[in-house]
């Protein structure tokens, strides 16, 4: 906490870069015309976060628009442009019914590998980090490496060791060879110990212990609750982690039913042009924002959680 | 020519042979005397895996294929090898014929001589032989060739009096006279991202990428005939003759535009072209492929056959089914029962039956198949694919995209992908002569 005190005024403070600039100092006391220098950075931030701007919304500008369009039209007008006929209803209609609607049971996998598997990693990521913080038991800090350590292991490396494993296990081409290694989530047990640190004050445990709660119940009904927002952000990062995990449903999955919505649109678009059904490649233009569109709803309704989570670990 | 092939033959015996049996052995003949009931599992990215599966299914009562759609390109053969690694591989798998030789050399799939080998022997030409006939083995029964064509706008040849080439000087001056009478259009393409065109146009030139002689692989990717090529259509990117493109979107989107006029591409075109770009209807036409000298000469784009990997739990049934996907009248009607597949038959035999099924109204009723057949009759012999044709292909594609800005050549592009062949193979342990 001392180290807290000291530092915010440090960054609460004016910019220090304007002292080593040649630049005049006196910017914030009187609002005379800014230096050059500063404009300058302005507008090259400014141009920065346009430039990313444009990055990451031209992308769902096209897919947006393409979904819209007839496959004559998706190759023969501009992709910027709207087509001559909007067909996006019954590009939706073709989505939905295609292969005897597989696209919807793609959805619910999808649904069910990043939602419900993040939400059960959460919870384990956040019982752990808190009993790593909280807790006093042997081989604690020995343990707490291990963790460490997975979380330096890059989930795509892990991919085939796990594949190998689920076939002695007989979880191949299974749902629980896809499920199960989504639970396991270091580096949310990492984060849940630096958010119960910050957000779960020593002394209200103690209240709680000398009230009578086990040590079950305090955690449930009295830390848990405080690390909500931590409990979030840990969710939000597992839960595009898996939805983005790829190379695994790849070798684990070779049963269409249980694809996840990514590698079924892979599946569509990988061969549609190469084997001459262009149909299957409009399915994965619109399949794919239909695809996109609950994970912005998700962030969207979960941004203030992440937010204040974000931050939470670093003023500790 | 005939005695090259069998010097060729004979070398590939002993390497493949070799490192066959330093990969883990080989049970040869196991397969043959298997039980033919029972569950099969097929994987497959080829369209219409689907109705030849359950068409096998209604006509065979004893055997129940289950097919699993897999995606297609180089992920799948990851997935492929590490199913067999973890013992967990199907029973039937698509194989492309580059990639084979990769599979075989390291016991990835069962021999199949003593199983389809006569089959193989007995129905299918050299050309598409050369191909799964790998060390004296059969490795793979292929479903089908993609001899090579050229498909051309017949309506845009017409009003600007172009004629349709037919040798490869012809062709560049084809090129020069579409883009004079239409500055946005251009008589072919250089993929991008695509090296299958490329291999198969220096393979059309004669030239051979790969060979084995006594117990060793002789790399020659940059041999004279595809050096040859690469000048010839690196020249023409570089003169913006040809479009530098990438071969999915871009190349369909330059096609529906008409900014793509003529192209040189395989059997299974016509169809992706009637399908992709359906209201182009009447105006395309199919040409022989241009050849050096005048005289027919051909290579296949494509195509591919069908293995069994090593560990497959039924290999009996699974035999019975490649047999009747590959061979059997019944099977390739059902490949091309969609109506929009022109894929050609390996089996020769089998051409009438997927003749049939394909509608000629796109292509002006023009008989698509007698070019195909004589296309497939043409295929130069004594073409092999190498053991590491990802590295190689990875290699060539790394550099196509700057083909075209004159910062690479072709020709360059080829020796760099020697060079990291030759590496790849030496990692490996692979034993290499010198070229």
């Amino acid at each position: 906490m001392t180290t807290f005190s000291t530092l915010s005024p440090a960054a609460s403070a004016p910019e220090a870069t304007p002292v080593t600039s040649p630049a005049p100092r006196p910017r914030q006391q009187r609002r005379v015309a800014k230096p050059p220098s500063v404009l300058l950075s302005k507008a090259g931030v400014t141009a920065l976060l346009a430039l990313a701007t444009l990055y990451t919304l031209l992308p769902l500008t096209w897919l947006l628009l393409s979904s819209t369009k007839s496959r004559e039209d998706l190759f023969g007008t501009n992709g910027f442009a709207l087509g001559e006929e909007i067909h996006l209803v019954d590009n939706l209609g073709h989505l939905f019914t295609a292969d005897g609607g597989v696209y919807l049971r793609w959805v619910m996998n999808t649904v069910l590998y990043a939602g419900v598997g993040a939400l059960l990693a959460a919870v384990f990521s956040v019982a752990a980090g808190y009993a790593f913080d909280k807790l006093a038991f042997p081989g604690k800090e020995r343990l707490f490496s291990l963790v460490l350590l997975g979380v330096m292991v890059p989930g795509t490396a892990m991919a085939i060791p796990l594949y190998l494993l689920a076939a002695k296990a007989g979880l191949v081409n299974t749902f629980w060879g896809v499920f199960v290694p989504g639970l396991v989530f270091p580096f949310g047990v990492y984060l849940a110990r630096v958010f119960s640190a910050s957000y779960v004050p020593d002394e209200v445990l103690e209240a709680a212990r000398m009230d009578g709660a086990g040590e079950f119940r305090a955690f449930c009904r009295v830390a848990f609750p405080m690390l909500a927002p931590g409990f979030v952000t840990i969710f939000l990062f597992q839960f595009t982690q898996i939805w983005n995990s790829f190379f695994l449903p790849l070798v684990m999955l070779s049963d269409q039913d249980l694809y996840p919505v990514n590698l079924g649109l892979y599946v569509w678009y990988s061969s549609a042009l190469s084997q001459g059904h262009p149909e299957d490649y409009l399915l994965a233009v619109v399949g794919s924002l239909v695809a996109v569109a609950p994970l912005i709803a998700v962030f969207l309704m979960l941004q203030r959680f992440w937010k204040s989570g974000m931050t939470a670990g670093a003023v500790k | 020519m005939l005695r090259r092939t069998t010097a060729a033959l004979a070398g590939s015996v002993t390497a493949l042979a070799l490192l066959a049996t330093a990969c883990g052995g080989t049970d040869q003949g196991a397969s043959a005397t298997a039980e033919k009931t029972g569950k099969v599992t097929f994987w497959s990215f080829v369209k219409g895996s689907d109705q030849v599966a359950a068409a096998f299914n209604r006509s065979h009562p004893g055997i129940e294929v289950t097919f699993e759609t897999v995606p297609s390109g180089q992920e799948y053969y990851s997935k492929l090898t590490n199913a067999v690694k973890a013992g967990t591989a199907p029973d039937v798998a698509v194989v492309e014929y580059p990639q084979l030789p990769e599979f075989a050399a390291q016991g990835k799939i069962e021999d199949l001589s003593g199983s389809l080998g006569p089959l193989v022997k007995d129905r299918f030409p050299e050309a598409a032989r050369q191909l799964v006939d790998l060390g004296g083995k059969t490795w793979a029964v292929p479903r089908d060739a993609a001899p090579l064509t050229l498909m051309y706008r017949k309506d845009f040849f017409t009003q600007h009096k172009i004629d349709v080439p037919t040798t490869w000087d012809a062709y560049r001056n084809m090129t020069e006279r579409v883009k004079k009478a239409d500055p946005a259009a251009r008589g072919g393409v250089l993929y991008t991202d695509n090296p299958g065109l490329l291999s198969a146009l220096a393979w059309q030139a004669g030239g051979q990428w790969f060979s084995t002689e006594k117990d060793a692989w002789k790399v020659t990717v940059d041999d004279g005939p595809s050096k040859k090529v690469a000048e010839f259509w690196g020249e023409l990117a570089r003169k913006d003759l040809v479009r530098s493109l990438g071969s999915l979107d871009p190349f369909w989107t330059s096609v529906q535009k008409g900014q793509t006029v003529a192209y040189v591409c395989a059997s299974w075109c016509a169809g992706a072209q009637q399908a992709t770009v359906p209201d182009q209807k009447g105006k395309w036409a199919v040409a022989p492929v241009p050849t050096w000298d005048g005289k027919p000469a051909s290579a296949m784009y494509g195509g591919s056959s069908f293995v069994i990997p090593k560990g497959a739990d039924n290999s009996g049934a699974a035999a019975e089914f490649i047999k009747w996907i590959t061979t059997d009248p019944e099977g390739m009607k059902a490949w091309v029962s969609s109506g929009t597949s022109s894929l050609f038959p390996a089996d020769p035999q089998l051409v009438p039956v997927t003749k049939a099924a394909f509608p000629t109204d796109y292509f002006g009723g023009q008989d698509v198949y007698a070019v195909g057949a004589a296309s497939y009759d043409a295929i130069r012999q004594g073409w092999q694919w190498g053991p590491v044709m990802g590295t190689t292909n990875t290699a060539i594609v790394d550099q196509l995209p700057k083909v075209a800005d004159g910062s690479v050549t072709l020709s360059g592009v080829l020796s760099t992908a020697q060079q990291a062949t030759v590496a790849q193979m030496k990692q490996r342990g692979l034993q290499i002569s010198a070229p």
